[in-house]
């Protein structure tokens, strides 16, 4: 009994107002003058006490789902490594931030560049754009956004040390932007080192932060009191588990080229985080969050077949592909290579393993993409003609190739290599920690005996500079299988410094040509994103560069 | 036991930490992975920019400096910069540090409330059905792989009853002061009994897993040290005395059977510590387990030397929290 008397007692010490009594029956009682007959109907309510006690716990739990009229509640696979815009290269956290933070231009649900904090912006020559702002937005703190709020932004991000002695590690998304100069209180010019087309597409990559804010809080301040202008500001950033955000009711508006513009339709938006894939759908399905990101595949039956959420999906920007180490025989050979793309039964793959949500590429570019080649010839699925390549390249069969990947592909690159291994070849896969294969393929040297390397490359820009420079360009970061063609390299640097659109466009699709042709890679598909909405979400559609932008949401 | 050789014992267990901090900086340091390169990935950066992200970070100095940077600014309390939060270590680790704590202790003690009456029930109804079927169901228990009962518990309580919640660690209308950041004694200091309840909801299932797998372990060593010892003759001549059949339980035979369960429990105590990573991830529990796992992936050294060093004098405190209770038990114990 003593333990329950202790139990009790420290029950009655913390809560007062919860009348609950136990310890010592006979002291308790005698003080009381109670008899057996007392005591009797004292244990059967006590025993109520305790049943309405485990009700609380339980039956409270039983309106999760209600109570938020007006709420949303996002489901993401990782906290916000900081709420600093400028401080980070990392998309869940640019998700939250975009929801704090507005920026100069955005895009639409339809990837389309539209202005939000400038009203309009203009091309003024090759090195120069310039931006008119809107009037009247406000930061959460209530100070006025001027263009010195602009210049201070994109000076922190683009110029050396300008981060509190630090450099921005989003310094390179700006390319050889210079400078940035107020011309009036509305009007700012960028001013670039040399010709930059795509910078109107990157621009939506960066949100715009209030100078005095730095003033008030410091760096560190800026990680975690973030003082933006857009829809939503923090109530709460509980680490690891939520960002929780609350309506701004003097927010300017946002675009008014995204219907509907004004302050936010909602009263709170959360963020919160499940790491777990099967606990974010089981969250989603116990009516527990609104939008959840990231649904495999695998799990969209599940989800339509619920009364409460259904699947949506937008075309990603990511490409992917399997990168052919052209320094090594026998994929040295550009027969070899087209025998690989003919080999590879990309359609099997999609409609197996990824149920239908990929959308196959013959080259590079996402068909959403400005300059994307439409007319490219196809790597027809075909084991004849792919055996036929080898071996007229002179490949013994039961040659051994390995494709390198990391464990998130384990699965996709151990089908390519048993599609490929039809064809007579030995291919196997093999799986890598991240943090070893890529710097690894990135290296000449460090890849010099490894085959092929399952892997991808995102677009958020949707433009080739963000995609093709990098990855095919000679010497490019991002250039795994070592390609080098002089036409490709001068066409690329042509269309980098090109400023009119149309012609920058036929430029990538003659680069997109000679690729396919060359076939470094076997080219696989772009993946869709897939999200899992709750019914209640209106007037919100999944994009393709990842954000979750709550501007406009509704429920219902 | 006197003062001098509790120091003592404290002081023994200094070298173990010194070795922990070793192994640990070498094998973080020396696995494959560049925590720079890892920063960088997919940015524009140039060769100057890695290099002088290097230098910030004092990776391009030489191994043993580092080490000896590290067990130097470790003696003040001091473990760096998160590599990628850019926050003092100490700061992050103890955001998430009291989460932990409170999901291990629920564990600990639900694992010991359940694992205790079961046992003894078991070992006095010896090689009756009931101990068979208590025997299986403590296999059953330490068998079942914790992510997969997590999962289990989530369908069955949030999806389909919906009386517990799927994760996370309170309700989002529930705000309560952070004085200590355990969330049942904030709820507490601050005279919110609605806080309190939520708290306890949202820490049920995630207990429950994390807990039962241990009280099963538990169940099994309080049953074998109960029979022993219900062999004895000081329980033969307690019973020959004619004390009640409970008292001889309870006060002869249970303190005396104790002493494994105490140095069991100790050791699994440390290892739900370090070891939640999998219910913490399950559970959107946010915690220290899956900020280290993620650190590891990171190569996030600061954070996981810190964290591992942390695991490790948690560790030891236990088992010389145990070692005192032995003697409390049993005064024939002597340290």
């Amino acid at each position: 009994m003593y333990w329950r008397g202790r139990v009790v007692a420290c029950s009655l010490l913390l809560f007062p107002g919860i009348s609950w009594h136990d310890k010592g029956e006979r002291e308790w009682d005698a003080a009381r003058g109670m008899t057996q007959n007392h005591r009797e109907t004292d244990m059967v309510s006590r025993r109520n006490v305790l049943l309405s006690a485990v009700g609380v716990l339980t039956t409270s739990g039983g309106a999760f789902g209600q109570g938020r009229a007006r709420e949303i509640r996002v489901g993401v696979s990782q906290d916000a490594l900081t709420l600093d815009p400028a401080n980070h290269r990392n998309r869940e956290t640019q998700t939250v931030i975009r929801n704090i933070h507005d920026g100069l231009l955005t895009r639409d649900a339809d990837m389309r560049i539209q202005p939000e904090i400038a009203e309009s912006w203009r091309q003024i020559d090759a090195r120069t754009y310039e931006f008119r702002l809107r009037s009247g937005v406000r930061f959460h703190s209530g100070d006025v956004l001027t263009a010195d709020d602009i210049k201070f932004t994109f000076d922190r991000l683009a110029k050396n040390n300008a981060m509190s002695g630090q450099t921005s590690p989003r310094k390179g998304l700006l390319g050889p932007l210079e400078d940035t100069v107020v011309v009036d209180e509305r009007t700012v010019r960028m001013v670039l080192g040399e010709p930059w087309p795509i910078l109107p597409a990157m621009i939506p990559f960066q949100e715009v932060v209030n100078r005095r804010q730095l003033e008030r809080v410091g760096q560190d301040g800026m990680q975690t009191r973030p003082d933006g202008c857009g829809p939503f500001r923090l109530t709460e950033w509980r680490r690891g588990e939520a960002v929780i955000l609350e309506r701004f009711a003097e927010y300017y508006g946002g675009s008014t080229e995204i219907p509907v513009a004004g302050p936010a339709q909602i009263d709170r938006a959360i963020f919160r985080i499940v790491p777990e894939n099967s606990a974010r759908i089981a969250a989603l399905l116990a009516g527990e969050l609104d939008i959840i990101s990231e649904l495999p595949a695998s799990a969209m039956r599940q989800v339509e077949a619920s009364r409460n959420a259904q699947v949506m999906k937008v075309n990603g920007t990511r490409s992917f592909f399997v990168a052919l180490n052209l320094a090594k025989k026998p994929l040295d050979d550009v027969r070899v290579r087209r025998a690989l793309n003919h080999a590879l039964d990309k359609g099997a793959i999609i409609s197996r393993i990824l149920n239908n949500t990929a959308t196959p590429l013959r080259g590079v570019m996402s068909p959403d993409a400005l300059g994307f080649n439409a007319d490219l010839p196809e790597y027809g699925h075909d084991l004849a003609r792919a055996r036929a390549l080898l071996a007229e390249a002179g490949v013994a069969p039961g040659t051994e190739l390995v494709i390198d990947t990391t464990a998130a592909l384990k699965e996709i690159a151990e089908a390519i290599a048993a599609l490929l291994s039809r064809t007579g070849l030995r291919v196997r896969a093999q799986v890598w920690e991240g943090a070893v294969l890529n710097p690894m393929w990135q290296n000449a040297e460090r890849r010099r005996d490894r085959d092929m390397y399952l892997t991808s490359w995102g677009n958020g820009a949707l433009d080739p500079s963000d995609i093709m420079v990098p990855t095919l360009r000679t010497g490019g970061r991002g250039n795994a299988a070592g390609f080098s063609n002089a036409e490709v390299d001068r066409l690329l640097d042509a269309a980098e410094t090109e400023a009119e659109q149309a012609k920058r466009a036929d430029m990538y699709k003659r680069a997109q040509a000679i690729v396919t042709e060359q076939a470094p890679w076997i080219f696989l598909w772009l993946p869709q994103d897939i999200y899992g909405v709750a019914r209640r979400v209106q007037n919100w559609r999944p994009q393709a560069d990842s954000r979750i932008n709550l501007h406009r949401v509704r429920v219902a | 036991m006197t003062a001098s050789r509790l120091l003592e014992r404290l002081l023994q267990t200094l070298p173990v930490l010194f070795g922990v901090s070793l192994i640990v900086f070498l094998m973080i340091t020396l696995t494959p992975g560049d925590p720079v390169e890892i920063m960088l990935a997919d940015s524009r950066a140039t060769p100057e920019q890695a290099a002088q992200l290097r230098a910030d970070l004092g990776l391009d100095r030489p191994l043993p400096q580092r080490f000896l940077v590290f067990l130097g600014n470790a003696l003040t309390g001091d473990f760096g910069i998160s590599f990628f939060h850019r926050r003092p270590v100490r700061d992050v680790i103890a955001e998430r540090l009291p989460a932990t704590i409170e999901l291990t202790l629920a564990a600990i003690l639900l694992a010991i409330a359940v694992a205790i009456p079961l046992g003894v029930i078991a070992a006095v109804k010896r090689d009756t059905w009931l101990d068979r079927a208590l025997t299986a169901l403590s296999l059953f228990g330490v068998s079942l792989p914790g992510f997969w009962f997590g999962l289990l518990l989530i369908l069955l309580f949030a999806v389909q009853l919906g009386v517990f919640p799927v994760g996370g660690r309170t309700d989002f209308d529930l705000e309560v002061a952070r004085v200590t950041g355990f969330l049942l004694i904030d709820s507490v200091i601050a005279g919110r009994p609605d806080a309190f309840l939520a708290a306890l909801r949202h820490l049920a299932l995630p207990a429950i897993t994390l807990g039962l797998p241990t009280a099963a372990l538990l169940t099994r060593v309080v049953r074998s040290a109960m029979a022993e010892v219900l062999t004895s003759d000081y329980v033969l001549f307690a019973e020959a005395k004619g004390l009640s059949r409970r008292r001889v339980l309870l006060r002869h035979a249970l303190k005396n059977a104790l002493i494994p369960v105490v140095t069991v429990a100790a050791i699994e105590t440390g290892s739900l510590l370090g070891g939640n990573m999998i219910v913490e991830t399950v559970f959107g529990w946010p915690g220290l387990g899956r900020l280290v796992v993620e650190s590891i992936f990171a190569r996030n050294y600061p954070l996981v030397q810190a964290a591992v060093l942390l695991y490790a004098v948690t560790y030891v405190m236990l088992n010389f929290t145990a070692d005192l209770l032995y003697t409390a038990l049993n005064p024939k114990v002597r340290l």
